[in-house]
């Protein structure tokens, strides 16, 4: 892992083909601008995180959620 | 009325103006545009989320304020944009916008919710998509309930 502090308008290389450019500091966000191949896939890590746990869920509900039905319900109550 | 052939259903009758709409499909499912959302009084508060196109492919799903009373949308510009919601506010949930939890139920594991990307649907216009919140802090699997199952329901 490669730890390093860039400022506003400086870049990253990765490999020769991918730059990543700080363009922006914000107190809470940084915004960054990447220049990569058309045939690198780049995205937000929680489109991924979300495609995993939707494949995941479509997988994997079991034919009776009855009892669990039953269980949100009582949590609902309380 | 159409109908549909489902793994979970059996055959099931739709009403054209009950369908909702994917545009962009869902992530991992970018091809599923067309679903119904099906309730059943035996499975309250669940909320199952019924491809048209694929008959095994059903998410299970809960309102997000069941899963968290005091659950806040955070909906980037560019999806309000695509749910054509006003830009300027974040919508109400229930009077602008259905809001679901898509949960992952596995045997043996406790039941998590992904409350960093409800699925999003705009009431008036039956238009949805799984909208991943902006600068937020709620995980992709929330434990939904604290505890192993009692021995009444195992």
């Amino acid at each position: 892992m490669l730890v390093i502090r860039r400022r506003a308008g400086e870049s990253v290389l990765i490999g020769d083909e991918v730059e990543v450019r700080v363009t922006e500091i914000g107190s809470t966000r940084v915004k960054l601008c990447i220049l990569a191949p058309k045939d690198v896939v780049v995205l937000r890590k929680e489109v991924k995180l979300t495609r995993e746990a939707n494949v995941a869920a479509a997988r994997e509900a079991p034919a009776d959620l009855t009892g669990l039905a039953a269980r949100f319900r009582a949590k609902q109550e309380r | 009325m159409p109908t549909f052939s489902t793994s979970r259903f059996g055959t099931i009758e739709y009403q054209d103006d009950s369908v909702i709409q994917f545009p962009f499909g869902l992530p991992g499912f970018e091809e599923e545009r067309q679903f119904v959302a099906i309730e059943h009084t035996a499975s309250r508060p669940i909320v199952f989320l019924q491809s048209l196109t694929r008959p095994d492919l059903c998410f299970i799903t809960l309102p997000v304020l069941v899963v968290k009373r005091d659950y806040r949308l955070a909906i980037s510009p560019a999806d309000l944009k695509s749910l054509a919601l006003p830009c300027d506010r974040q919508p109400e949930i229930g009077t602008d916008v259905l809001c679901l939890a898509i949960i992952s139920v596995a045997e043996g594991r406790l039941p998590t919710a992904n409350l960093l990307a409800p699925v999003v649907v705009n009431l008036k216009t039956r238009v949805a998509l799984q909208a991943i919140q902006e600068e937020s802090a709620y995980s992709h699997q929330y434990p939904l309930l604290d505890s192993r199952p009692e021995a009444e329901c195992s």
